[in-house]
């Protein structure tokens, strides 16, 4: 086990080092100026434009700016952002806790709800709850991110009035609240994103968890367990769950990119201020040091999760690592 | 797992909410909250630093102008601006303005306004290490004094009616005695650029949560009188439909514009908002590479603009909600209010005239003169959704005419560099243009070449001239038929074929009374906006 960890953490550092790589060349190799991201900025005065190249270090060769740049990470220096002229780093740290906030509760519902979802389809498997119940995942999968965030907010928010639309609080009142009142406030703003996100991934857990939980009734200590006179639900639950979990466990650690990816437009639809947004802005603006730190975060919670997916995967089934 | 994940959630859900301090204390009698959904985040709120649209308008409530701008745009009269830091001024010779400031002006910690102020934002905004987007058009004022503590005195270097406009529309007056220690190339990453809590109101700046929104309140005590509205709030909200669906849920009161038609359409059936029409400073055309040797037959040029029907492109893709503009300007810039005489859509006069060129019809229709198809490639941005639509229709309606339109679509910021490296053939550009038609200086000038922002290199001394001819002229009545014959010569010439201009829509909240919209600045008379004492919703109180 402990040299397992040891390799998969090697791999996971070279993974990290690849996508800053990858992300350092392909924004400094696609067309357009860093200082020129949108239509006011097209008015700059070239001499300015000119001295900021310069203060950005961004007159330098290429290579010369590369190898500057992982100097940097090295030091937990991450530059400053082009646009809105303020450390990264501190741009990173404030946008990182609300998508970690919103991928996190995605993670949950999305889970929680696909295995709900597939123990239902597994009880019934063939009967035409479980068809429709199938269906109806998939169509959740199939939809455009976006475009399920849009019904959902026209639903939720403009016809029933429910939830809040956009944002992270209520503008005004918030500041009118208690503690308990500001956390049921952004809990409130927080559920139609993270319900969006959650939607998108529960096909992909549902799938997983049915087919598991399916091979899983059909085994013997399921067999010796109804021998011993157990209830169905009893079964279900206690003996075939449980055993089924164990490969769904792995699925939380790929599910992280898709959900890292899939926050980047829920963030814009619902104005959710967390990092997808920042790096969608960052991608635009051409603002390199932002997208460069936000690909080194991502490329480094997406290789933890895999890190710990596996691992994880491991402590259950020791032979998954043979 | 969930009971496991629900301590960290519950940690990242505390740090996600921190970092919002108390607001500063509001101000007494204006009551009313005005939530403005705004598509983006300012980048910084200290005028001569801005770069846009978004940190203008926040910035514009905090930092006055010496005088404003009435609405009727009106850029050559003084009877077209109104006293705001400056209460009055003089011309004291053909390139002298002497502004009075308003002795009661005081920045929001007490310290009095004065001319020093004045002068140290000239020097600020005119520095080419400050960056300022609008220092170019500050290039005819030779120098800013102060004669004493109240007297502001602009030189320029030539006598011109614009003067006054120049010297009050683009500068927004900045504190001197907080900002003077910090060098001019650090303005932008200073701790003042975000957090300005010194301005002179009416507005006094409360909060900037960034990415989320940005809150200002009235300041009772300004000199300028108190605002109607007890705050403002921007909230960003990047995606058009969301930002529609916060307004018929009554989340958000206002909206600057919405640009997409179905959009506009579902706006329009609450019975809670008002849509008020405004007309935009925006404009979109074709503008072709005078570089390129097909570009340089002015015939070839006027009979394309002839063989593209402007108006069923207009009607297709916007609907009412745009128009054809009279040339290189929007309805907004005064001089478009008078007729312009521009080349018609006539197919036949079009198909005439390359007859004539010896572009004959060849296979597949498309015309041909020794070999050469006659066709060219249009660089169209992948962001915007108009312009490709539009695109699509020009295409069809060329090949009608025999002329090959092959469609670029290219991504936004490669679109600026090429266009700007004259790489292309033609160029579907937009412009956001000020109230000022000498604006046009900078697009199609022969000395824009240089700068890149003529596009297409568009080179004539008949053009330089009538623009020369128009903007010495003294007065709306002398100077609009010079306007009108410069118009006139551009459209003839055809350097480029402008398409649309928007007819803006801001949707505002039925509750909120004296709305006025001022096409170049939308929220310009948002202090003397006020909601009725029975139409308080809880967050306006």
């Amino acid at each position: 086990m402990g040299r397992y960890a040891v390799r998969r953490l090697g791999a996971a550092s070279l993974t990290v080092f690849l996508v800053v790589t990858l992300t350092f060349f392909l924004a400094h190799l696609a067309p357009g100026e860093p200082m020129l991201g949108d239509v006011e900025r097209l008015r700059a005065d070239p001499v300015r434009v000119q001295a900021l190249r310069a203060q950005f270090g961004l007159d330098r060769p290429l290579l010369v700016q590369y190898g500057r740049y992982l100097s940097n990470v090295a030091r937990g220096n991450l530059g400053e952002s082009f646009v809105m002229r303020r450390p990264v780093r501190a741009a990173l740290a404030e946008r990182l806790p609300r998508t970690a906030l919103l991928a996190g509760l995605a993670l949950l519902a999305a889970f929680g709800l696909g295995i709900a979802v597939a123990t239902v389809q597994a009880a019934r498997a063939g009967s035409a709850t479980d068809a429709l119940l199938g269906a109806a995942t998939l169509v959740f999968h199939s939809l455009p991110t976006f475009w399920l965030g849009l019904v959902l907010m026209v639903v939720f928010s403009q016809w029933l009035g429910w939830l809040p639309v956009s944002g992270m609080t209520t503008p005004v009142e918030y500041e009118r609240m208690g503690v308990m009142g500001r956390m049921v406030d952004v809990a409130r703003h927080l559920l139609l994103p993270a319900l969006t996100l959650a939607l998108v991934q529960l096909a992909e857990i549902a799938r997983f968890q049915r087919g598991a939980l399916v091979d899983a009734l059909g085994a013997e200590f399921v067999r010796a367990a109804r021998a011993r006179g157990l209830t169905d639900q009893a079964v279900l639950v206690r003996h075939a769950l449980r055993s089924a979990l164990a490969p769904v466990v792995t699925l939380a650690g790929t599910s992280l990119p898709m959900l890292l990816a899939g926050s980047v437009l829920v963030e814009s639809v619902f104005g959710w201020p967390g990092m997808g947004r920042l790096t969608h802005e960052a991608i635009l603006a051409r603002d390199y040091n932002v997208i460069l730190g936000a690909g080194l975060v991502t490329g480094l919670l997406v290789a933890l999760g895999s890190l710990a997916a596996d691992l994880a995967a491991n402590a259950l089934d020791p032979r998954s690592a043979a | 797992m969930p009971r496991s994940l629900a301590v960290p959630l519950l940690v990242l859900a505390l740090v996600a909410c921190r970092g919002r301090e108390s607001p500063r204390a509001a101000a007494g009698a204006p009551s009313g909250t005005l939530v403005i959904a705004m598509p983006g985040d300012a980048d910084v709120l200290l005028p001569p630093v801005a770069t846009t649209q978004f940190a203008i308008h926040v910035a514009d409530r905090l930092f006055p102008r010496l005088a404003e701008l009435t609405l009727g745009l009106n850029t050559v009269d003084d009877s077209g601006f109104a006293p705001s830091l400056a209460r009055s001024w003089t011309h004291r010779d053909s390139v002298t303005i002497a502004f009075q400031l308003d002795p009661r002006a005081r920045w929001q910690d007490g310290t009095p306004v004065t001319a020093a102020d004045v002068v140290y934002t000239f020097d600020v905004y005119r520095d080419s290490l400050t960056g300022s987007t609008v220092r170019i058009n500050l290039t005819p004022i030779v120098s800013v004094t102060a004669e004493d503590s109240l007297t502001a005195v602009f030189r320029f270097a030539r006598s011109y009616p614009e003067q006054l406009y120049d010297a009050t529309y683009h500068m927004r007056i900045v504190p001197k005695h907080l900002l003077d220690t910090i060098p001019h190339e650090r303005l932008a990453s200073s701790s003042f650029a975000t957090d300005p809590a010194v301005a002179m109101g009416p507005f006094r700046f409360v909060r900037w949560d960034k990415g989320t929104e940005i809150t200002v309140e009235a300041d009772t005590a300004s000199f300028l009188g108190p605002p109607g509205l007890a705050r403002i709030v921007w909230r960003i909200m990047p995606d058009v439909s969301a930002s529609v669906t916060a307004l018929l849920a009554g989340e958000a009161d206002a909206v600057e514009v919405i640009p997409q038609r179905d959009e506009i359409e579902r706006a329009r059936r609450s019975p809670t908002l008002v849509l008020t029409p405004y007309a935009s400073p925006f404009v979109a055309g074709i503008a072709f590479n005078m570089r390129r040797p097909l570009f340089q037959d002015r015939a070839l040029r006027r009979a394309i603009a002839q063989a593209i029907d402007r108006e069923a492109v207009v009607q297709s893709v916007f609907g009412p909600y745009a128009e054809v503009p009279v040339g290189p300007i929007s309805r907004m810039v005064w001089i478009a209010q008078a007729p312009v005489r521009q080349l018609a859509f006539d197919t036949a006069a079009a198909g005439r005239a390359l007859d004539s060129l010896g572009w004959r019809r060849g296979p597949g229709g498309v015309r041909q003169r020794g070999g050469r198809r006659l066709g060219f490639a249009l660089l169209v941005p992948t962001t915007s959704r108009s312009r490709q639509e539009a695109a699509v229709l020009l295409q069809g309606q060329l090949a009608r005419a025999g002329i090959e339109l092959r469609i670029e679509p290219v991504e936004f910021a490669r679109l600026d560099s090429r266009s700007r490296a004259g790489d292309f053939d033609a160029v579907f550009f937009s412009r956001t243009l000020d109230p000022s038609p000498a604006n046009l200086s900078q697009f199609w000038h022969s000395n824009a070449i240089a700068t890149g922002d003529n596009l297409g290199a568009y080179r004539s001394a008949t053009f330089d001239s009538l623009f020369a001819s128009a903007v010495a002229a003294r007065g709306r009545g002398d100077a609009l038929p010079r306007w009108q014959a410069l118009l006139e010569w551009f459209n003839d010439d055809a350097p480029a074929i402008h398409i649309y201009s928007l007819r803006n829509n801001a949707a505002i909240h039925r509750r909120f009374q004296n709305v006025t919209v001022r096409p170049d600045s939308w929220l310009a008379t948002v202090a003397s906006w006020s909601v009725a004492p029975d139409q308080r919703l809880p967050r306006d109180r």
